[in-house]
């Protein structure tokens, strides 16, 4: 019988949790008093506040419930397009993050070895003079370019961008090359946008689903579409080597083999142009390179794929049917997390296409609407100093075609700890994990060997933060203003809806004290967070203090393209590119083109992972609420396989990879395919900090070994392949 | 007068993901403890075999009978039915004699010993969010719920609805709307795509259970007058407590050295 939480399964978290959620115990916060002067909160400090969730980057408008100065529930913001009115579980425990008795709440200074955990506090001044100071020596002795800056997509990035270019340092590492490099460079290459949005009306017959697990990785609103799509009786083909929740809600689930995905797409597109199944008025005026694809896709039958895939050609054959004759009302989803395979960028450039041929835009896909707005003001400041070094990560020496906001992560680590083309002495991370993320922590262990000053910001005390020098405490997103988000035709404002505990503050006030101990202060024209938001708003005529109290404002909206006659593209050819120039002027294939990827040895396991509900990356498995609920992690395992090796749920196993090997629990399931296993990404931390998640399961970063894509940079998540044996 | 409307849950196993908002919502709300929840998963899960599977969860917490046999069992009252739906409890009545755990047909009242005898409060269940639903919110489970799996309404409504779906895709549902007759009709009302069986749910005749609720009750008297020796088990339980509280702290005491 499939395990399921029993009320008896709470007791394990008993005693490490126990009374932690009596919210009378935590520690004491002074009310938010802005929030208090707009009129939100009563003279007791009670009320409503709305603001925006942090817990994913799907940032669902939240509305917090506010009792004497303490948020005691959060619920999501009806008027908010990316929740209405509903928050995901990460977001139900938003709170439990800000109350973690595991936040960092003073500036810390490592007096141990770096790893020990030993830090003293301090006070920001000293901290930030500390950071300053070695900032600058490494500035002085080696270049801006020996000063490595990271951080995760969030919204006061634009900040922490200025901070990196106006210091002059090329070296910007995000998280994204761990995520989807593969799906945001092919959109370019054939869209000249990162991601169209997709529309889910009541239209929408057809969607297929290439490994996102929308049910189980939730986008709020777009979980809530697909449900009511699936409720309404469109039809959902799912593509995934486990029968995740998605898969047991599809229509349809196809347990492909891992890095087939590109198979199955080519011999999709095969069938469409050969069966001349594509709209031919849309790709006649909106595409070019049609002739070539139609070349090269010729080869690809769905005889060639089945084999490949594991999915009988006849099935190949009737989906490319069944998309045509629901075209123009289909949806091929591009996925999310969809760096896997070395052969990704082709796989979603097929998928790309794909939605081309279709000719769903305007009717499924659309323009995205972007976080940038063109209405909303920002504070003057001056041109970035020219930087002529290299990037360490690659771009675009080695990546000619990936981003420079989006670079190469796991490179930029390879080429600290080889020191190629230069020595990076430096690291400044921000709301990143870096160790828990990067596949290989052995190597980036390695890494952070090499680097004479590592300092991180931060809420808790990451495993990142746990080997760092020194860490700077943030306030949480319930304690802190960001810059404020466009979303469709609102500005959204994340605002404290409490004063940030003990010393934590907004990386808009840390990243602006720094830069003045720098010298560069002007790239920071602003008193504080309140007055850059005033000056965000100034074009839009509405006061702060309206925005505060109704969480939004109302914006112009960036006009929609209307008929197909009038569509064009931000690429060189202004249509979308079937065949792009661009790639093969560098030397790549100008369509997709069959790449086979590297398979098991006899033994070996294709190592699967992939979200949960109740958990966002390697950030949030402190959070008690989201502990509580969670199931304890452990290695997936086809029942049958296990069964033949020997294995039983709940044994321990020795996973092991060319790179490292984990200790872990197994739990035999029919729900995978025989020839892979799965785990939960995000446990295993090093960081004793970390009370709740220390010694709860183990890394998969661990195992994880370094393959980039050679085109987009992404890492390929799921070309690690592993033993297991009982341990 | 008004009328005062009768009000339910409706849970769709075919919409819930199993995410689990509704269990954090829930918790977040009313403050439950880190070790006990008032809303759990139950059903088999994933069944079948690969690649030919299935999967059937759901999310279960009171059923809010509209005869219950909790109410039925308690030999002080503790247990009433609201008109507009809540089963409520009340601690302050409470005995903590454990009749209602062995009554109710789902298993929804569950002991804690130690909170007992601090609070009184031995049993903890859903309330219906009477804080929400009296200020115009929805309970926090239904509120939440990313996929609408879980909805809050008028009880006849909800019924309606429920049975509107199972017409407009007979092939989706099982032809049943559980809690509509179940034990007398619950408020907490579930549509499944597999059997009921399989989410956890107990197969009960229509009638309320009316006769394990009367032996139950039956045994009231010989309760009352064992009442004397209850009380040595309570003050034999309480010298129990104290000494594993303190036992507790020292070692607290002791770590914290």
């Amino acid at each position: 019988m499939t395990k399921t939480i029993s009320r008896r399964d709470f007791l394990k978290v008993g005693a490490a949790g126990a009374g932690a959620l009596a919210l009378g115990q935590m520690l004491p916060a002074p009310v938010a008093k802005a929030a208090k002067a707009s009129g939100l909160l009563n003279e007791a400090g009670s009320g409503y506040i709305s603001s925006m969730c942090e817990m994913c980057v799907w940032r669902c408008g939240l509305r917090a419930k506010v009792v004497e100065g303490r948020v005691v529930k959060l619920d999501g913001n009806p008027e908010h397009e990316h929740s209405r009115g509903n928050l995901c579980p990460r977001g139900q425990s938003g709170l439990m993050n800000t109350y973690d008795p595991d936040r960092v709440l003073t500036p810390l200074i490592r007096v141990g070895q770096r790893g020990e955990g030993k830090f003293r506090p301090a006070s920001w001044d000293e901290a930030l003079d500390l950071v300053a100071s070695k900032m600058t020596e490494i500035k002085d002795k080696y270049g801006a370019e020996a000063m490595v800056f990271s951080s995760t997509h969030n919204l006061s990035q634009p900040l922490f961008e200025n901070l990196l270019y106006a210091f002059g340092s090329p070296n910007y590492g995000t998280q994204r090359s761990l995520c989807f490099n593969a799906m945001i460079v092919a959109n370019l290459m054939t869209y000249g946008m990162e991601e169209p949005g997709r529309i889910y009306d009541d239209k929408l017959k057809y969607i297929l689903l290439t490994g996102r697990n929308l049910l189980e990785a939730i986008s709020t609103s777009e979980t809530h579409d697909l449900i009511t799509a699936i409720d309404r009786g469109a039809k959902v083909v799912y593509l995934d080597p486990r029968y995740t929740k998605t898969a047991s809600k599809a229509t349809e689930w196809l347990p492909i083999k891992p890095g087939m995905d590109l198979a199955f797409h080519l011999a999709l597109l095969n069938v469409i142009i050969g069966k001349r199944l594509y709209n031919r008025t849309f790709v006649d005026k909106n595409t070019i390179g049609f002739d070539e694809l139609k070349k090269e896709v010729s080869k690809y039958t769905p005889d060639w794929a089945a084999p490949l895939t594991g999915i009988p050609a006849e099935t190949i054959t009737r989906i490319a049917h069944e998309l045509a004759e629901a075209a123009p009302n289909v949806l091929v989803h591009n996925g999310w997390r969809t760096s896997n395979f070395i052969n990704s960028f082709h796989t979603q450039r097929a998928i790309s296409i794909l939605n081309a041929l279709m000719g769903n835009w305007g009717v499924t896909m659309v323009e995205a609407a972007g976080e940038e707005s063109g209405t909303l003001g920002v504070p003057p400041q001056p041109a970035y100093p020219r930087v002529s070094a290299l990037r360490l990560d690659g771009v675009p020496w080695k990546y000619p075609v990936v981003p420079f906001k989006i670079g190469v992560f796991q490179e930029l680590r390879d080429n600290i700890v080889s020191g190629d083309p230069y020595q990076a002495h430096g690291w400044f991370i921000s709301r990143q994990n870096p160790i828990m993320s990067i596949p290989d922590r052995a190597k980036t262990l390695e890494a952070f060997g090499k680097l004479d000053f590592i300092v991180t910001v931060d809420i808790i005390m990451n495993d990142t933060a746990w080997f760092s020098d020194v860490i700077l405490p943030e306030a949480s997103y319930l304690e802190r203003y960001d810059p404020l988000l466009p979303v469709g035709n609102k500005v959204f404002i994340r605002q404290p809806v409490i004063e940030p505990q003990g010393e934590a503050k907004s990386a808009m006030w840390i990243y602006k004290q720094l830069g003045t101990k720098l010298g560069l202060g002007d790239f920071f024209q602003y008193e504080d967070e309140e007055d850059y938001l005033r000056q965000q708003l100034a074009p839009l005529g509405v006061s702060l203090e309206e925005v505060k109290a109704k969480g939004y404002a109302e914006a112009p909206e960036t006009p929609h393209t209307g008929e197909v006659a009038e569509l064009t593209w931000a690429t060189p050819s202004g249509k979308i590119e079937l065949y792009s120039d661009t790639l093969a002027k560098v030397g790549f294939s100008g369509v997709p083109i069959w790449d086979e990827p590297p398979q098991p040895a006899e033994g070996q396991f294709y190592l699967l992972t992939g979200k949960i509900a109740t958990a966002t990356q390697f950030g949030t498995q402190n959070n008690q609420l989201l502990h509580k609920y969670s199931e304890e992690p452990r290695l997936w395992m086809n029942a049958k396989t296990a069964a033949d090796l020997g294995l039983a749920t709940d044994d321990w196993v020795e996973v092991a990879s060319e790179v490292g090997q984990i200790h872990t629990q197994l739990l035999a399931t029919q729900a995978i395919r025989p020839d892979c296993v799965y785990m939960t990404p995000g446990y295993g931390h090093l960081s004793k900090g970390l009370k709740t998640a220390y010694g709860v399961g183990a890394a998969d970063s661990a195992v994880h070994v370094t393959h980039t894509d050679p085109i987009s940079g992404g890492q390929a998540l799921s070309q690690t392949f592993v033993t297991v044996k009982k341990a | 007068m008004t009328e005062i409307k009768h009000h339910a849950y409706l849970f769709d196993a075919t919409r819930c993901i199993d995410c689990r908002a509704c269990m954090v919502a829930c918790s977040v709300e009313n403050n439950i403890e880190m070790d006990k929840t008032r809303i759990w998963v139950a059903g088999l899960g994933v069944t079948g075999e690969f690649p030919n599977l299935q999967r059937g969860t759901m999310v279960y917490h009171c059923m809010h009978c509209e005869h219950p046999d909790c109410m039925s069992a308690c030999p002080v009252g503790a247990y009433t039915k609201a008109e507009d739906g809540p089963v409520i409890y009340n601690p302050d009545l409470c005995i903590g004699c454990r009749y209602c755990m062995n009554a109710c047909p789902f298993g929804v009242p569950h002991f804690d010993y130690d909170k007992g005898l601090i609070e009184g409060a031995f049993i903890d269940k859903c309330t219906f969010c009477p804080q929400r639903i009296y200020n115009g919110q929805e309970p926090a489970c239904v509120e939440t719920c990313p996929t609408d799996a879980l909805e809050y309404g008028e009880r006849d409504e909800l019924i309606a609805k429920a049975h509107a779906r199972i017409a407009a895709h007979p092939d989706r549902y099982i032809n049943h709307v559980y809690g509509e007759h179940e034990n007398g009709g619950t408020s907490y009302l579930i549509l499944s795509h597999v059997p009921f069986k399989d989410l956890g749910l107990p197969e009960l005749p229509e009638e309320p259970i009316n006769e394990v609720s009367e032996t139950v009750m039956e045994m009231t008297i010989p309760f009352a007058l064992s009442w004397g020796a209850v009380l040595t088990a309570v003050t034999v339980g309480v010298a129990a407590y104290d000494n594993k509280k303190k036992a507790a702290e020292e070692k607290k005491a002791e770590e914290s050295k």
